[in-house]
């Protein structure tokens, strides 16, 4: 049995839908509005620890480890070099073979750099100038500079140590991200640092902060 | 007033004959599907135009493995390709998980002595890698003058996944001068004539250990 179709009926039906539409359009706008709009929140750092996987645009990074290594001395002339390192395993997702570079001096100085190491900024605690960062690729046990696209490499970063220095407890840094963005020299796309301009400084957007447990060498 | 007047009195015996000239539903139709035609096209050879980073794009001269490809200012030509599960250098050999391709190649110049830079291996789908670092580059090709009308032949180390070599090829070219990119770079791009058979016929059977110091 089916309605009759035409407008028959004895009283004519409340009109409800479409107000209830617009009062509750109207509630969520403000709702929204209230909460600061739908501009993207300012995003608070992810702190991330041993083992975990960050998104970079650009690179897959897994925070491996940091560690002691003890280099031994390859002659009698020679000395054993202890060294703290940060692991990684880096796989660049773009389309272009990309380098394992420096931690920048200056975090001022961070946001032209597409490298991997680039992306890292403010480790603490800070290491001397002759410490290093001493960065690389490390595959089957040799050393590179390139990251491959979509090769995983492991990628460390080093600083010496000093006779009798201690080794930090733990290592925490900031994490940089990139996007896809425009060449100001080729007009090409290319892949560049997310920053922000505060004054005539640019300063990368973090994206995480990491710390990681130093494992200490076996028997000190 | 008196300007309006014979207008309107125009007006009613000029519409009248154009609508009974109206064209018919087909010709209407077919005008409407046209000018979608023309619009789309427009809108296609947008796509067409070259954008501004595009323009100063380097000149490519391609070929195929074995030809002597002439790029003006420097000639190259493809010999050969091997692959390689690891590479014996003077002191130490390396190993890898994926393949080394070692390409060997000849090259001359027209007219001033160049060094070639490292090339690069562009598979497929667009992906480009360059020559491995972990093999010294004075051992490569870019350690020798290209000279004029002197044909030298070296080598140039790649490694890759065995995924990247269907439909790959290689691109040869000058290195960069300075921060500026110089504009309609000449370049090589040598197509290695690899299909998906052949390679995996080269991933399968890669020779043990390469010597790269042999001359």
């Amino acid at each position: 049995m089916t309605e009759p179709s035409g407008g028959s009926t004895e009283k004519p039906r409340r009109p409800v839908v479409v107000p209830a539409i617009a009062l509750v359009t109207l509630t969520a706008v403000g709702v929204v509005a209230l909460l600061g709009g739908l501009n993207e929140a300012p995003e608070a750092p992810k702190p991330l620890g041993q083992g975990a996987v960050l998104d970079q645009g650009m690179y897959s990074t897994r925070f491996v480890e940091s560690r002691v290594k003890v280099e031994k001395a390859q002659s009698t002339f020679d000395q054993d070099k202890r060294f703290v390192e940060l692991v990684f395993d880096v796989t660049n997702k773009g389309d272009e073979t990309a380098m394992v570079g420096m931690p920048p001096e200056k975090i001022t100085s961070a946001f032209s750099t597409t490298s991997f190491a680039g992306s890292l900024v403010n480790i603490t605690p800070a290491f001397d100038k002759e410490a290093g960062p001493f960065t690389f690729g490390l595959v089957k046990g040799d050393e590179t500079q390139q990251l491959q696209p979509d090769v995983p490499t492991q990628v460390i970063v080093r600083y010496r140590l000093k006779e009798n220095e201690r080794p930090p407890e733990k290592i925490t840094f900031d994490v940089a991200s990139f996007e896809e963005g425009t060449s100001f020299l080729s007009g090409t796309p290319t892949w560049e640092m997310v920053s922000k301009q505060v004054g005539d400084k640019y300063y990368p957007e973090i994206k995480a902060r990491v710390t990681l447990p130093v494992k200490q060498e076996a028997g000190t | 007033m008196t300007t309006t007047e014979p207008r309107a009195a125009v007006a009613p015996s000029r519409r009248a004959p154009r609508d009974a000239s109206r064209p018919g539903l087909g010709t209407r139709l077919l005008a409407a599907a046209a000018g979608l035609v023309l619009i789309g096209g427009a809108m296609w050879l947008q796509t067409a135009k070259l954008v501004e980073g595009e323009l100063g794009d380097p000149i490519t001269y391609s070929g195929a493995k074995g030809e002597t490809i002439d790029a003006r200012r420097f000639t190259v030509r493809l010999d050969s390709i091997t692959a390689a599960k690891s590479l014996q250098g003077a002191s130490e050999t390396i190993t890898t998980d994926n393949l080394f391709l070692v390409v060997g190649a000849s090259a001359k110049s027209s007219l001033k002595p160049y060094n070639l830079a490292q090339p690069v291996l562009v598979t497929a789908d667009g992906k480009r890698f360059d020559a491995t670092d972990r093999v010294d580059r004075t051992l490569t090709l870019q350690n020798t003058y290209v000279q004029p009308d002197i044909w030298v032949s070296g080598r140039f180390y790649f490694e890759v996944p065995a995924s990247a070599l269907p439909g790959a090829s290689v691109v040869f070219a000058l290195p960069q001068q300075g921060v500026m990119v110089e504009p309609y770079q000449p370049q090589v791009e040598v197509d290695l004539g690899l299909d998906e058979e052949a390679a995996r016929k080269l991933a399968a059977s890669p020779q043990d250990v390469y010597s790269t110091v042999k001359k």
